[in-house]
């Protein structure tokens, strides 16, 4: 067969000093800029067919799961109403409180707590496609209020931040990502420290900024609100392991998130203003 | 004696033509589509398969290096653009690469054998997850242990290989179908 090789040596070669050219960009500007538009492009394309894909399965999967739990479903349902009686009479006193807490806040000049502020309620509609990085994708964006670097709650805790956000759609960075970090305290200890994701087959991994530290394994680990994103006292996760390892002066610490990744469905936006939250998605 | 545009020598971009361009963006779209959200959620001990890498191998097989190396470039830039955290570029240079050698190695295999497109893809798999790995580790990325990645690595090679029988055929429909075979008689 004839062929002239040459001609596609000379397209790869364009290509691969293209691709080089993304990275350089990528490392030189960050998220910002051109790259950040092309992402958001791309999360934009792609969200019609995820939706598409998810509409189509979510019922199919439902419908099974739901048939192998139809024997618990009726005990479920007499529980969910005593527990909604309950709730609802704790809802009315804990709006009073929140109402209290707002006004000490701003007596106080305090950040803002969590449980007052804005949100959006989002439904989680697709993963990333890839197997390091720790995403998902929810059917809310910029017209519902949603920024870039904006806490995402599920009922268990915190999921992670908005990363690129479409009008209607946002990528959500879990907290299990290697590139994540949060500031963190110990719940009843003074430590206070950085969190950081390992991947989804790993616990969260936590650096304490003092050395000597009573942490122990079954503390609960929060948010400490010392950065520009995560307001404090949102759960993270349980310390699983507290030790010190050889030669290392201080301890080496394993919290195991509240959130189950893998059965994301709905979780919360909170909606933070421009003052505390940076455009820029640089690192935490 | 017919002589296609391929045979002709007619360079990646030419060669694809519109039609056959929209084609592959669809197919490419569609594949980065159910890798998110069907595969997503039918993964092996947490593992995605990587659909858009067993379609860039599978249209560098059929359609040789030229096609390869676009679509390749092309496929991994729309999965940068889409993880969270990764660098811009990585993916695409590593599939840039996959493209263009699985296009070259394909006038040294036995094209006939039903085994050639599936071992290609075993291979590919391979070299990418390495590859991006390592190129990750060495430019700085934080990243996750050695054991997890060759455990995702050896996941990503078995569960692609398992999808290539099914997915292979479908792919080359398609790219039969939009194969510029303008022939010339002579």
């Amino acid at each position: 067969m004839y062929r002239k090789p040459g001609r596609g040596r000379v397209l790869l070669l364009v290509f691969l000093a293209l691709s080089i050219i993304v990275i350089t960009i990528d490392y030189r500007e960050g998220s910002g800029g051109i790259l950040r538009t092309a992402k958001e492009w791309s999360v934009a394309v792609v969200a019609p067919i995820q939706r598409g894909f998810t509409t189509v399965v979510r019922p199919v999967g439902n419908f099974f799961a739901s048939i192998g739990e139809l024997s618990d479903l009726r005990d479920e349902n007499e529980r969910l109403k005593d527990e909604n009686e309950e709730l609802a009479s704790e809802n009315s006193q804990a709006d009073e409180v929140l109402q209290e807490n707002e006004r000490m806040s701003d007596l106080l000049e305090l950040e803002e707590a969590w449980p007052a502020m804005d949100k959006v309620h989002a439904q989680v509609y697709a993963k990333d496609a890839g197997n390091y990085g720790e995403g998902v994708y929810i059917d809310k964006g910029r017209e519902d209020g949603i920024r870039p670097n904006m806490p995402v709650l599920a009922p268990e805790g915190l999921v992670g931040k908005t990363l690129s956000v479409t009008a209607h759609e946002s990528l959500v960075v879990l907290l299990v990502d290697t590139n994540f970090g949060a500031n963190a305290r110990v719940k009843d200890e003074r430590d206070t420290g950085l969190v950081r994701g390992r991947g989804s087959a790993d616990p969260l991994t936590m650096i304490l900024i003092g050395k000597n530290s009573d942490v122990e394994v079954g503390d609960e680990v929060t948010t400490s609100g010392l950065d520009e994103i995560y307001p404090p006292a949102i759960a993270i996760g349980e310390v699983i392991r507290a030790e010190v390892q050889g030669g290392q002066a201080s301890k080496t610490i394993d919290v195991e998130p509240y959130v189950d990744i893998a059965k994301l469905d709905k979780v919360m936006v909170l909606i933070r203003d421009g003052r505390a939250v940076g455009e820029a998605a640089g690192e935490d | 004696m017919a002589v296609s545009a391929r045979e002709r020598g007619l360079t990646g971009f030419s060669e694809l033509g519109i039609g056959r361009a929209a084609a592959f963006a669809g197919m490419l779209l569609l594949a980065v589509a159910i890798q998110s959200t069907l595969l997503a959620q039918a993964t092996v001990l947490g593992v995605i398969p990587q659909l858009v890498l067993v379609l860039v191998v599978s249209l560098a097989f059929l359609d040789g290096e030229r096609v390869g190396t676009v679509v390749g470039f092309f496929g991994g830039l729309l999965i940068d653009a889409l993880l969270p955290g990764a660098v811009m570029g990585l993916t695409a240079l590593i599939f840039t690469l996959i493209g263009y050698g699985v296009g070259l190695l394909r006038y040294m295999t036995p094209s006939d054998s039903v085994w050639t497109p599936v071992l290609t893809v075993a291979g590919a798999s391979a070299v990418a997850e390495l590859g991006y790995a390592a190129l990750a580790i060495i430019l700085g990325q934080r990243w996750v242990s050695l054991d997890e990645t060759i455990k995702i690595a050896g996941l990503v090679v078995l569960y692609n290989t398992l999808l290539t029988p099914f997915v292979f055929p479908l792919i080359r429909r398609v790219a039969d179908r939009f194969r510029p075979e303008r022939v010339i008689r002579l």
